[in-house]
């Protein structure tokens, strides 16, 4: 028994045409709703970040537990206060640090912390790390002596502390995690003027000339030696 | 058409976008032709009660055409293009006028710096003046460039001059530019050159002669305290 339809709307070579047509006014509408939903997200106010999302960049160089990437001139940041953590990234961020000539590894943090997008995020990334467990970098300075750095040591240890723990007062970070390298570099840096002439750099300026006390290199390391003997 | 969008601020950012626009109207005639005659034919011949599909060779002389010339009206346009590609191509890359400045531009993980000539007016002396992401430049100065890699490969790019040029590590190569307007300009890199790529503009300050041997002097005396 044959079953007899209602007749079609379109031929078939048209409802081919007409298919076609209906995908591409779909997939415009699909377009304009994606593209607006997308502009009013990029619109609203964001909620800042979690420090643990935010450290995910930081992770690239510093390591995944802040312990430090010396072929990449990252040091260990784990642990280390959040005042002094805000006030590194704001100065790189300000132009504070990372702006000499000579300063590479410096210009490598600067873009890290212009990404910041403000003092929120600064404060939520400082308080994340502060809170890591501080590592124990290896020493990789051998030909420093530590008797002979323990007296130089006392120009240090009067910002520092004598158990070279940091005084926020004194704007002094703590040396007692930091590794052996990063210390070297940045007493160089110090001496050089690479670090502490800007004049943004207030509490950088308060540095350069303890470094210059240092008169050497020698003095430099054996100064480091004495300070990698306070780790905790 | 080019510059309603982004300006043109080098003697030559018009010759490149003048190519720029002469392959935009080339390739967009061709494809709007192709889809036209595309569509239409699809239109054309679709499926219709009563007529048989076939399949078409393309071997006879009249459907040959369809390939032949277009193919040679196509090849026509490319000699057209290559024309005019190679005559700016001499004129930015191969020319280089006679340098009136010259400054260093060096590019690193993640930062550009600069070495100014001080005021005796020649590089690698004690007055240089260096800088990072910041380069003075004169208007209406040649300027030939020495650029230089510290690390990995970059690129030096000025969009509003439409110059690019890598820059590798080991090379110095050397380029020109001749600003024809005062402003501040974006310095960018354009080779992916790590984690910090997209995180290392820079700026061009161009400026009149006046301001730039005041921006000299205040520099020659920061670096003489």
């Amino acid at each position: 028994m044959k079953t007899r339809f209602a007749p079609a709307l379109f031929t078939r070579s048209q409802s081919h045409v007409v298919a076609c047509l209906t995908s591409l006014v779909l997939f415009c509408v699909l377009f304009c709703v994606l593209f607006c939903g997308a502009c009013s997200v990029a619109g609203s106010a964001a909620p800042t970040p979690a420090g643990a999302e935010l450290f995910q960049l930081c992770a690239q160089c510093h390591g995944p537990e802040a312990g430090g990437n010396r072929p990449v001139n990252a040091p260990s940041i784990a642990g280390l206060p959040q005042w002094y953590l805000e006030a590194q990234l704001k100065k790189f961020k300000s132009g504070g640090r990372g702006m000499h000539f000579d300063d590479l590894s410096g210009m490598q943090m600067r873009p890290m912390a212009m990404s910041l997008a403000n003092d929120k995020e600064i404060s939520a990334i400082a308080e994340y790390v502060s809170k890591l467990a501080p590592t124990k970098p290896a020493t990789q300075l051998t030909d420093g002596d530590a008797t002979r750095g323990q007296a130089l040591f006392v120009t240090c240890s009067a910002c520092h502390g004598a158990d070279a723990a940091g005084m926020e007062a004194m704007k002094a970070p703590p040396l007692n995690h930091a590794s052996d390298w990063y210390l070297f570099a940045s007493l160089g840096k110090f001496k050089a003027g690479v670090r502490g002439t800007n004049p943004a750099d207030t509490s950088g300026a308060l540095m350069r000339p303890m470094a210059l006390t240092l008169p050497n290199e020698q003095a430099m390391k054996d100064v480091i030696a004495y300070i990698m003997t306070l780790k905790k | 058409m080019i510059e309603r969008y982004i300006e043109q601020v080098s003697t030559y950012a018009s010759d490149i976008d003048g190519l720029i626009t002469l392959i935009g109207v080339i390739v967009g005639f061709w494809f709007v032709l192709v889809e036209v005659v595309f569509f239409g034919l699809i239109v054309a011949f679709r499926e219709k009660k009563g007529v048989k599909a076939q399949y078409i060779t393309g071997e006879e002389k009249h459907q040959k055409r369809w390939i032949g010339i277009p193919h040679e009206l196509v090849l026509l346009c490319d000699i057209v293009i290559i024309i005019a590609a190679v005559r700016v191509w001499v004129n930015v890359k191969q020319t280089q006028p006679p340098a009136q400045e010259t400054v260093r531009i060096i590019a690193q993980q993640w930062a550009w710096s600069f070495v100014h000539p001080g005021p005796d007016g020649k590089l690698d002396t004690a007055d240089d003046i260096k800088t990072v992401d910041e380069l003075h430049v004169k208007v209406n100065t040649v300027y030939h460039f020495k650029l230089e890699a510290r690390d990995v490969l970059h690129s030096f790019s000025v969009p509003v001059f439409r110059l690019k040029q890598d820059a590798i590590p080991g090379r110095v190569i050397t380029g020109w530019f001749k600003a024809k307007r005062t402003g501040v300009h974006d310095i960018q890199c354009v080779e992916i050159c790590g984690i910090g790529h997209g995180l290392m503009p820079a700026r061009i300050l161009i400026q009149t002669p006046e301001e730039y041997g005041t921006w000299q002097a205040a520099q020659a005396a920061t670096a003489s305290k």
